[in-house]
């Protein structure tokens, strides 16, 4: 039996009742939902109660998931995402009232973030396994305007193959692979300057 | 950089193609004429430089390990069964206990307290007594019949002496209200008890010395019947031989008898 068709029937399963198969969804899915929130907002705490949101909200609307408009993972990664883009916008619109000098920006053509990313830390070996380096990484990524951000998560991170990532963000598969190359582009040229301030 | 062409692709080519030759998916002639054009173009040659960095970059981040209550967080806050117990329905006698166990655990909270334990020994002890010298004891009640048969005859009998209790109620009601009218609609006769102290009142207030007067009536004539007198003689015994022989008529009274209604 297919994947597709396991997470079906646990979904049928859930829907009739099933405490068990509910229980078994959350296992199997948590861990995917906890690493893209993650990824997106750059805390564990924020990534935590997304999780938990994004658990709720799957939970209320499980009856209306059609497995015959896509896969149960595709669904669940798009609930994930529009979370996470309410998330941004409330995160955004609250940074704007909290402070209105401040230099953070998520756009692309904002200042460098080797002038943001600190300074302190070491610098790379040739395969990039340092948990300092994950961390420098992992905060370079966080400078990616949300649109590039979401993209290079789900297809490097997370495996995603283009045309689901096409069906999650409603954008065209050509437009996905535009926002893979500069995301990762872009990311690429953020840690290369901070490097190079380092050395 | 669209309008580009070196070695027979243009640049918008090269870059629809940098995902499929990162991916290691882009092979023969394409694969070919993409890295020549990476080679020449001044622009897409970088880029295909950053980008594989960049994914380079991105796969050495590793999957992180949410925290260990998110899970029992989640199930808690959905489906409010903790994990693992999801599959084991509770029983009925597991249901009965935690439902007694959220009720009686507040009162013997409180009752552990010293004040309230003194008072419900103090009541526990005044009932007892109340109830040995009532003549009561626990073991002459007998058990309460609760099968759900028994209830329904029980509901059964107990509103049907409602009913009956009622019916009764009503026509005794309707009774007396007949009576009340039937009372009304007839006019009362005076009473023989008021006609004798009317006349006892008179006799009080008789003043004559006279002795009080006898009905010695005979109920037995009728009412215009005449009623012979008695005629004195006066010794004279030539008048007694005259009326008993009819020559010399007796005088007649004539009086009226009056029936008396008791």
């Amino acid at each position: 039996m297919e994947d597709a068709q396991v997470a079906a029937l646990l979904v049928r399963r859930c829907v009739a009742g099933d405490a068990a198969a509910w229980e078994e969804i959350v296992q199997q899915y948590n861990r995917r939902i906890y690493n893209i929130c993650y990824r997106f907002t750059g805390s564990g705490n924020d990534a935590e109660d997304l999780t938990q949101e994004v658990f709720i909200k799957i939970y209320r609307t499980l009856n209306s998931y059609d497995m015959n408009r896509g896969a149960f993972m595709t669904w669940v990664t798009t609930v994930t995402r529009n979370l996470l883009v309410d998330h941004f916008r409330k995160a955004r619109q609250e940074r704007l009232t909290d402070s209105l000098d401040t230099t953070t920006s998520d756009h692309e053509d904002a200042m460098p973030l080797s002038d943001r990313i600190p300074d302190e830390a070491p610098p790379p070996d040739s395969k990039v396994q340092s948990r300092e380096t994950r961390e420098v990484v992992h905060q370079a990524l966080q400078k990616l305007s949300p649109e590039l951000r979401e993209a290079v998560i789900l297809r490097d991170l997370q495996d995603m193959d283009y045309r689901d990532i096409a069906v999650t963000l409603k954008v065209p598969e050509g437009t996905v692979k535009s926002r893979i190359n500069r995301g990762r582009a872009e990311l690429a040229r953020l840690l290369q300057r901070t490097y190079r301030q380092v050395m | 950089m669209a309008g580009q062409q070196h070695n027979g692709m243009q640049c918008n080519e090269f870059d629809a193609l940098l995902s499929q030759a990162i991916d290691g998916t882009l092979s023969g002639e394409r694969l070919q004429a993409f890295e020549a054009h990476g080679r020449v173009c001044g622009v897409c040659g970088p880029l295909l430089q950053e980008a594989e960095a960049g994914h380079s970059w991105l796969k050495a981040l590793e999957q992180v390990e949410p925290p260990a209550h998110l899970v029992t967080n989640i199930l808690l806050a959905t489906s409010g069964v903790a994990p693992g117990r999801a599959g084991a329905r509770a029983t009925w006698g597991e249901r009965i206990g935690r439902w007694i166990d959220a009720v009686v655990s507040p009162v013997v909270a409180v009752a552990r307290q010293p004040r309230f334990a003194m008072s419900f020994g103090m009541a526990f002890f005044t009932l007892s007594v109340t109830l040995s010298i009532a003549g009561v004891r626990l073991s002459d009640v007998r058990l309460l019949d609760l099968r759900p048969s028994a209830i329904r005859r029980s509901y059964y009998e107990t509103s049907g002496r409602v009913v009956k209790y009622y019916d009764n109620i009503r026509f005794v009601h309707e009774m007396e209200s007949q009576v009340r009218q039937f009372k009304q609609a007839t006019p009362a006769p005076e009473r023989p008890e008021t006609q004798e102290n009317k006349r006892k009142e008179n006799n009080k207030n008789n003043s004559s010395g006279q002795p009080e007067q006898r009905q010695e009536r005979n109920y037995s004539q009728e009412g215009n019947q005449p009623v012979l007198a008695s005629l004195p003689t006066n010794g004279d015994p030539q008048r007694a031989i005259l009326l008993h022989a009819g020559v010399v008529d007796s005088p007649v009274v004539h009086g009226a008898t009056y029936r008396r209604f008791v």
